[in-house]
């Protein structure tokens, strides 16, 4: 006889609720709730200054809340912080190590804190960041591309269950970031939670699951990519040579947002309605160069969320 | 802590600076041994040859007498207050750079990002500096008893019964536990300025002026020791039975020694300024927000 299966969703690695740090009058984090479950890559974005570092720094106990709290596998970091760090690795914006170590001391450095078979771990992490070569030589020596490798290599120390990463493709080449984005999924892949604070946001797209965007240390925006975009809305590009024409035209078929190019217009409406677009236009002797249906991106998408003023715009889920 | 400690005495090993350290207590063992030994030498050579010495210059006898400063059996005296004089020094300025280059390099807040506690940090930093100075004062003290035994030999005087050892290590015990207190001063102060230079300068100025203050004021008025005794280097010196010149080099007898405080309340009061000073520092550390560097 078949039985039931229960499908049980994954496990939550990171929860925070209504974290707020306020540092004198400023607000950096203002009431933010966000949940890393095992498997996937969540983005944090937000422009310079929004609260992504403080947030991730009141995770790892660095900074102490003004308010909420901040769940690691179900331990609240305030009280238990040691116990809730043991199944977290975490590369902060800036890398720093011990300039008198090598490379492969101060992974061993970070191994016997940590404990476990940590120290078992240093060098197939340094092999697989792509450092095995340059373990020896000390970290003053690193360039910041190699710091940023040999940062993410310490993340990875604990066997962690939640990776947090800010900017790790900092100072890396085209196919260095390229391999970040891989080592990234990968990690995913092992059933890993990922918080990943990033501007890169080509980098975000590639690789995140899910991303919360933030601005003043509020959650203006959040869901999966396809959720996120699409709150950016699908637009037409329309080459054409009289545009006050075709876009009195345009405006006629109940098209509200039209913008003004260089080449012509860009005038956004649902994907669907580029067929009667282009019928109307022609209809008034107004023919198209081209009519390209177009998507926001991610980064269309940011730039709109976060030039708007959205002190009280809600999230996009 | 322990995995902390570990850790913490992986990366001290790995460092330059103690190792240094360790020479230069060693070489300054031995080179202030060969200098009283070479310029007593000069002087009893220069009687001697018969030349005329100025009216007050010691005689051959007071010479010789003096020479025997360097004999094993005075180490506990003579070569423990050398290694004393250099060694206080040293570890004040380490004490300051051990804990005040973590925020310089930025590796206090990867140290915390890794797992490690706040509680833990101190700790682990004051058992290893009390460690490094342990070894410090060990490997002074042994550099001096072989100082002594190769000025001895050169110098032809009689080793007698040798070293003390029971009495040598109880000195040097003495003289370390003594640094102490200006080593967690050093801390406290690196750690409320994120600064090693910081927790240098006044751990130095501390250490040099405190007890020349002190000394001028007992001098001055023997009723200023009941203020002046509750400082740092009157129970230093009531520990150690000799006062501080605040250089390296043999120390000179106490001229205010009657007013020094009872030993043991010097070792009580100096063990309270230990734990005052990681308290500050401990203090600061839990309420500080580590935002970049530290």
């Amino acid at each position: 006889m078949l039985r039931p299966v229960t499908v049980q969703p994954p496990e939550v690695v990171l929860r925070t609720k209504g974290l707020v740090k306020r540092f004198g009058s400023i607000t950096a984090v203002d009431g933010l709730d966000l949940e890393v479950r095992r498997g996937e890559v969540v983005g944090l974005l937000g422009p310079n200054g929004a609260g992504k570092s403080t947030t991730i720094g009141m995770v790892l106990g660095l900074i102490t809340p003004t308010a909420g709290a901040a769940e690691v596998l179900g331990r609240d970091v305030r009280v238990r912080r040691e116990d809730a760090l043991a199944g977290v690795g975490a590369m902060l914006e800036v890398t720093s190590f011990y300039p008198y170590l090598s490379g492969r001391d101060n992974l061993a450095a970070i191994a016997l804190l940590r404990g476990g078979g940590a120290l078992a771990r240093v060098d197939p992490l340094l092999a697989r960041l792509g450092l095995a070569q340059r373990g020896g030589s000390k970290f003053r020596t690193y360039s910041l591309g190699m710091r940023q490798r040999l940062g993410i290599a310490s993340t990875l120390l604990p066997d962690p269950a939640l990776v947090i990463l800010d900017e790790p493709a900092n100072g890396l080449d085209p196919a260095g970031q390229r391999e970040i984005r891989e080592l990234i999924r990968e990690l995913a892949g092992e059933n890993r939670g990922v918080l990943l604070a990033s501007h890169l946001l080509y980098e975000v797209e590639q690789v995140c699951d899910r991303v919360l965007v933030i601005k003043k240390g509020k959650l203006i925006a959040s869901g999966t990519l396809a959720e996120v975009t699409r709150g950016g809305g699908s637009y037409f590009e329309i080459v054409v040579g009289d545009k006050a024409r075709a876009a009195q035209i345009l405006r006629g078929l109940g098209v509200k947002e039209i913008r003004e190019t260089p080449t012509g217009l860009d005038v956004v409406a649902e994907a669907e309605r580029g067929a009667e677009l282009n019928r109307a236009l022609a209809s008034a002797g107004l023919y198209a160069s081209a009519l390209i249906p177009r998507a926001s991106s991610l980064e269309d998408v940011f730039i709109e969320l976060t030039e708007t003023e959205a002190t009280n715009a809600p999230a996009a889920s | 802590m322990l995995q902390l400690l570990r850790s913490e005495v992986f990366r001290m090993r790995r460092r330059w600076m103690p190792w240094i350290m360790l020479g230069l207590v060693v070489l300054a063992a031995f080179a202030v041994y060969f200098l009283i030994w070479g310029s007593t030498q000069a002087q009893i050579e220069l009687l001697k040859s018969g030349q005329a010495q100025p009216q007050g210059a010691p005689t051959l006898e007071q010479l010789r007498e003096a020479l025997l400063i360097v004999s094993p059996g005075r180490v506990q005296d003579f070569g423990v207050s050398v290694v004393s004089g250099f060694g206080s020094i040293m570890l004040i300025v380490f004490a300051a750079s051990h804990v005040g280059t973590e925020f310089g390099w930025g590796t206090f807040r990867t140290l915390l990002a890794h797992g490690a506690g706040r509680t833990g940090f101190l700790v682990s930093k004051a058992v290893s500096l009390l460690l490094y100075a342990a070894i410090l004062m060990f490997v002074g003290t042994v550099a001096a008893i072989g100082g002594s035994y190769v000025v001895s030999s050169l110098a032809g005087l009689s080793t007698g019964s040798g070293v003390d050892v029971a009495e040598v290590a109880r000195a040097a015990a003495k003289s370390g536990y003594t640094f102490l207190p200006y080593m967690a001063l050093a801390l406290a102060i690196a750690v409320w300025s994120k600064s090693a230079g910081a927790g240098i300068a006044t751990g130095l100025v501390v250490y040099f002026a405190e007890g020349l203050v002190a000394t001028i004021l007992v001098s001055l008025n023997k009723d200023y020791a009941q203020i002046v005794n509750w400082g740092l280097s009157r129970n230093a010196s009531a520990l150690t039975r000799t006062v501080s010149s605040g250089q390296g080099g043999p120390s000179t007898p106490d001229p205010t020694a009657s007013t020094l405080p009872d030993p043991t309340q010097a070792a009580i009061v100096l063990a309270v300024y230990c734990l005052v000073f990681l308290a500050l520092a401990y203090g600061r550390l839990r309420s500080r927000d580590v935002t970049v560097g530290g």
